[in-house]
């Protein structure tokens, strides 16, 4: 009898426990973060976690949210969408979040925000970019960046009053994100009446592009426009090198061609290669190149536009929060919907557009990887260089 | 015609480092009559073992093939040893217990290497990684030549050491006919320890010679067991010299797919052909060279 009193007795205390340490751990306000910290884009999971930190003890600093201190909780999405889905559950059930942040492949962004509309959680999405991901009607969804389609609105106007090339070879991964920003500038290009010779997708983590990049040489075109996460891309410049591929301009279309470890893998086959991206510190935004210079001093690397996405992202989540009459779904969600602030990603707002609900428009730009060090060259009366081109490319690789 | 020689050359020398996965997994099923599926999850720690001794003393990772060999030749020993053959004596509805066995070594290697080295994408840079040369309108990439070359020495070796030594021929004779070797007095036990051994030794050598083509992740092992299956099963099971011509017919299957049919296609090339040959040439192209 004894014993089972006993049993009984400690039974109550663990139920007990189990619910007291959540009543205790109440005094931060719990937002859940997913992104990539493993597998193959751990490289941007780590770039945008390291900007999230930071703006977290910035905030915190600063007092906080309505008294209460903001906690992130970051979980490990491995760029697989199944994964994904299940820390998201996981956070949701479990951690008890009030809103979720992050997303950063296109895959692994389409299937929490598909589980987020279910449990009626608001997600900011800060990178995952398929424009499809805003085009279901999910009301609980915002998004900071551009829909991939508009990575290239910049690089298109480039080619239009500078390169004005006649052929373009499309290379693209075969993923979500790579199918739909090929699919969008090869509309672009027939548009702009640029012949589209070859578009051609693959898979990734191939050894040798060799055979691809064989005829895309024997093609000959004015440009080489690839989609492509980092391994991928440094891969294929330095097999595009060996080959003496020499076409008019290579663009990579973001991702993997604004990374560091771009530049470090692929060593003078990145130099002088054109890309797409969304941000860069010399841009007229206020903070962004307070925002540039504090990451490198606290992280001793450089950082680009994803981690100004997830830097913004942190600062929005901020004010919503700030903003909004209770940390219910419902008031959390029109709090977002109300956003109407300045990051050092640009003017924040979300609105429906072209078939996207709740869809904040950014600008591209274009950048250049100049003496090893990543460059903006357009638009022209933001530049802070100007654009290198025509450019021999086999004197640069030292043929 | 520049595409096509410069397709075919591709697909030869990258088939050179497919022969090397593809005969060690050969060399462990004629002996064993397993498939060894953490082959692939062997070469991965060979490659790290490479990649640590590049990064911190500097050594090239082609004299690196002088460490990382041996040190994978004890671990195959030692899997062999403790984990494999102590499954042999076992009885169990599955006779293929040590097949299940490898496929655990293999998750586990993965698991150890992602534990101490991150999910991180590594590579090594050195001088002659993306540098080429040309005969005509072909380009060369020099790594990938080197790998080459050193795939033939590798399997000349292999050749010289199965046909003339006393262990060579041992492990010929526990490969035709397991019991008889035993009732001529060979330990049959020692041979399979050995054969692990040499196996795993000799896709250290693939991973060293892969490294500064290619990059390393915990997860590079699948693929390529995959791709070590593919090319004994191709090459007639057990059939070292199949597996050399396995191997170099994947590469140059993959090649050519991707060239002609689509870069995205190529994996379902090899896996094609794969089929097709279990279909119409059940015991792979050993069956047609008699060897």
């Amino acid at each position: 009898m004894k014993k089972r009193l006993m049993l009984t007795g400690l039974v109550l205390i663990f139920i007990f426990g189990l619910n007291l340490s959540p009543a205790l751990a109440q005094d931060t306000i719990k937002v859940g973060i997913v992104l990539p910290l493993t597998g193959d884009q751990a490289k941007f999971g780590e770039i945008e976690k390291q900007s999230f930190d930071l703006a977290l003890g910035e905030i915190n600093a600063a007092g906080g949210v309505k008294g209460k201190k903001l906690e992130f909780i970051i979980e490990d999405d491995t760029g697989r969408p199944e994964v994904g889905r299940s820390v998201v559950e996981k956070l949701i059930t479990k951690d008890k979040v009030i809103m979720l942040g992050g997303g950063y492949s296109s895959s692994v962004t389409y299937a929490v925000a598909g589980v987020c509309q279910q449990n009626q959680m608001p997600f900011l999405i800060n990178t995952g970019s398929a424009d499809n991901i805003t085009e279901k009607g999910w009301d609980y969804i915002f998004r900071l960046n551009p829909p991939a389609s508009k990575y290239s609105t910049s690089v298109e106007e480039l080619l239009e009053q500078v390169i004005k090339p006649k052929t373009v070879v499309i290379l693209h991964e075969n993923s979500l994100f790579g199918t739909s920003s090929a699919k969008s500038f090869d509309e672009q290009c027939t548009k702009a009446g640029y012949k589209v010779v070859l578009k051609e997708g693959y898979e990734a983590g191939g050894i040798d592009f060799k055979p691809v990049l064989t005829r895309v040489k024997e093609l000959n075109p004015d440009i080489v426009y690839m989609v492509s996460y980092v391994m991928d891309a440094a891969l294929l410049m330095k097999q595009s090198k060996e080959l003496k591929i020499a076409p008019k301009m290579f663009i990579g279309g973001g991702a993997g061609f604004t990374l560091p470890e771009f530049q470090q893998n692929a060593g003078v086959a990145s130099e002088k290669i054109l890309s797409a991206t969304l941000w860069h510190q010399v841009l007229p935004f206020p903070g962004a190149m307070d925002y540039y210079k504090k990451f490198v001093a606290k992280y001793n690397k450089e950082t680009e536009y994803h981690g100004a996405e997830a830097y913004a992202a942190a600062y929005v989540i901020a004010d919503v929060l700030k903003r909004a009459n209770s940390f219910k779904n419902e008031d959390i969600k029109k709090a977002l919907s109300e956003t109407n602030m300045m990051t050092v990603f640009g003017p924040v707002k979300f609105t429906t557009w072209d078939k996207m609900n709740n869809q904040n428009k950014a600008s591209s730009y274009v950048v250049q990887w100049i003496d090893g060090k990543l460059e903006m060259v357009w638009p022209k009366d933001l530049a802070a260089k100007s654009f290198a081109y025509p450019v021999d490319w086999l004197k640069q690789w030292g043929y | 015609m520049t595409v096509f020689l410069q397709t075919l050359v591709a697909g030869v020398l990258i088939g050179g480092i497919y022969s090397l996965i593809g005969i060690g997994m050969s060399l462990i099923m004629g002996v064993m009559g397993i498939i060894n599926l953490a082959h692939g999850q062997l070469m991965m720690v060979a490659m790290y073992i490479t990649l640590v001794l590049f990064n911190f003393l500097h050594l090239d990772p082609y004299f690196s093939l002088l460490i990382a060999m041996p040190c994978l030749f004890l671990l195959g020993v030692f899997l062999q040893r403790f984990l494999l053959n102590p499954l042999m004596k076992i009885e169990s509805i599955l006779p293929e217990n040590q097949v299940l066995m490898t496929v655990g070594i293999g998750m586990v290697l993965t698991e150890i290497a992602r534990f101490i080295f991150s999910s991180d994408y590594k590579s090594v840079k050195t001088s002659y990684s993306s540098s080429a040369f040309f005969i005509g309108n072909i380009s060369f990439n020099v790594p990938m030549c080197i790998a080459f070359f050193f795939a033939l020495a590798l399997t000349v070796l292999l050749f010289w050491f199965l046909l003339k030594t006393d262990t060579g021929r041992s492990i010929r004779a526990t490969a035709q006919d397991k019991d008889a070797a035993t009732l001529m007095g060979v330990n049959t036990g020692r041979i399979t320890v050995i054969t692990f051994g040499l196996g795993s030794s000799l896709v250290a050598a693939a991973g060293c010679l892969l490294l500064p083509i290619f990059y390393l992740f915990p997860d590079i092992g699948g693929p390529f067991t995959l791709k070590a299956f593919v090319i004994t099963i191709l090459g007639g099971l057990g059939s070292t010299v199949g597996a050399i011509v396995g191997g170099v017919v994947l590469g140059i299957a993959e090649s050519l797919g991707a060239t002609y049919i689509g870069m995205g296609y190529k994996e379902m090339v090899g896996f094609v052909i794969f089929v097709l040959v279990l279909i119409f040439l059940p015991g792979g192209l050993k069956r047609l060279t008699k060897v």
